[in-house]
């Protein structure tokens, strides 16, 4: 198997050829673009941990001082507004492969045991995403960026039993100020990608040991192909296609930074995120009262109850019903008309 | 060693009782010094200290400022007679930061249209109550603001 010169070396080294055996006993479904919607997810990851490490070579966790290293990577230093632009649509996209892999899973009933594992740590990465775009939000400390800061954190005071401790939390104290900067900055850099990293590295090691596709079932053999080499280079072509995409979004559609925050100026009108949008349009829809209990705290304690609900589901359904494709297709729908309304 | 002390059941039991008992015990110990130290403000403590947001002259008469006490922003009004009130300036509904219109009288939130009269009560939108007020109190030409007892 080892050939001569430095590839043999290695491979010898690295004991290739079972790796290589092992690749190639597991199966990968042959169609569908559904399918790489994981792996996209991950490459974009990459890109994020890649851009913002550049980022952090000139941004300054400092209030006084945010805002303006921001200005300055994106105005002055070169193709500062190239890896500011990488790393912000990279961020979007991340999301949205993150959760339509996610809408993939359940339609497929994929959750299902002995999945229970990989599924898990598939919804504590979703949580872990969540907190890394929101402290994101924060760093620029601009207006938009100070009344995010302020908006979510309220919110997360109405998440049942932890809120009053996570609201402290978000904002490192009680007001928005140096401190919630310094946390979100800390979290956003260091303790929520290491925490991600480490969630990535189970998901891959949990689907490893169980993988989605039994391998070789002699039924469905003429649908799959080895995952190596077949699905990998499949991959590899899809990241290309994702790479060319996030450089012609970051070279060519702006993201403007928008004025430094003053806790003086009334708040500039909130637009949330586009993935917060929907829940967002709900908060204003929400009348003051629903069943007794103040509006927005009702919606953020349902929303806590459904993703209760959403992260049990391998334990709640274990044989996978049909239930599932119903209800995830009716709340896409739902989502997205409730973000439709925010845009329009 | 013979083999029942080395495999005894009853005592590995114990010690992976008494490993796993020190671990929790020394996990729970620290949670406190390391909820403390993320959060080290006690509660209530910021913003119920008087705070001096500016000169006499910074206020002038029939107008409304917004300023910052314990970086909190209080929006402070002083009417054509001369008299302060201040408000804290964040939104009872979801904590952004409101604004005083001059057209209309009033004290508006940006966010989600939420009203305020001009003495904090709630008139409109989605704040479920009236912004706090908070004391305005006038030392040597100093303006001091401080939450109401």
């Amino acid at each position: 198997m080892s050939g001569p010169g430095f590839g043999g070396w290695l491979a010898d080294r690295l004991g290739w050829s079972g790796l290589r055996a092992g690749l190639e006993a597991h199966r990968a479904p042959r169609r569908g673009f559904v399918f790489y919607l994981g792996g996209i997810t991950l490459f974009l990851l990459l890109m994020e941990v890649a851009s913002g490490i550049l980022l952090l070579l000139h941004y300054r966790a400092d209030v006084t001082q945010a805002h303006e290293s921001v200005s300055r990577i994106v105005g002055e230093i070169p193709y500062g507004d190239l890896i500011r632009g990488v790393h912000a649509w990279s961020s979007d996209l991340f999301v949205a492969c993150l959760l339509a892999h996610m809408f993939i899973v359940v339609l497929r009933r994929s959750f299902k045991p002995p999945h229970e594992l990989t599924w898990l740590s598939g919804q504590a990465a979703l949580v872990i995403s969540i907190g890394l775009a929101f402290t994101g939000a924060i760093l620029p400390w601009s207006e938009a960026a100070y009344t995010h800061a302020r908006t979510g954190s309220e919110l997360a005071r109405s998440v049942p039993f932890i809120g009053e401790s996570l609201f402290r939390f978000m904002r490192g104290g009680s007001e928005v100020g140096a401190a919630t900067l310094q946390h979100a900055f800390g979290f956003h850099v260091a303790a929520l990608p290491a925490l991600a990293t480490l969630l990535v590295a189970g998901h891959l090691f949990f689907l490893s040991r169980r993988p989605a596709l039994d391998p070789q079932p002699e039924a469905t053999a003429s649908e799959t192909m080895p995952l190596y080499p077949d699905f990998i280079v499949r991959q590899a072509v899809a990241w290309t296609g994702v790479l060319v995409l996030v450089m012609t979004l970051a070279i060519f559609v702006d993201r403007p930074l928008g004025p430094a925050a003053d806790a003086r100026l009334p708040s500039i009108g909130a637009r949330a995120p586009w993935y917060f949008a929907p829940f967002h349009e709900l908060i204003k829809m929400s009348p003051r009262e629903l069943l007794g209990i103040d509006g927005p705290r009702f919606l953020v304690g349902a929303a806590c109850a459904f993703g209760v609900i959403v992260i049990a589901l391998p334990f709640l359904d274990p044989r996978g019903s049909k239930l599932n494709v119903y209800v995830a297709w009716g709340v896409l729908i739902v989502l997205t008309l409730l973000g439709a309304r925010a845009y329009l | 060693m013979s083999e029942q002390e080395g495999n005894s059941p009853p005592r590995r039991n114990f010690l992976s009782l008494a490993v796993a008992g020190s671990a929790t015990a020394f996990a729970t110990a620290m949670a406190y010094p390391v909820a403390r130290f993320a959060n080290p403000e006690t509660p209530g403590a910021r913003g119920s200290g008087p705070a001096t947001v500016g000169k006499l002259e910074d206020f002038p008469v029939g107008t409304a400022k917004t300023v910052l006490a314990n970086e909190r922003p209080v929006l402070v009004l002083r009417a054509a007679d001369g008299q302060f009130r201040a408000f804290s300036a964040i939104c009872t509904h979801l904590q952004c930061v409101v604004g005083w219109s001059a057209e209309r009288n009033q004290i508006e939130c940006p966010c989600h249209g939420g009203v305020y009269s001009a003495d904090g009560q709630r008139v409109a939108g989605p704040p479920p109550r009236g912004l706090t007020e908070l004391t305005v109190t006038l030392n040597e030409g100093s303006v001091i603001v401080s939450e109401t007892a």
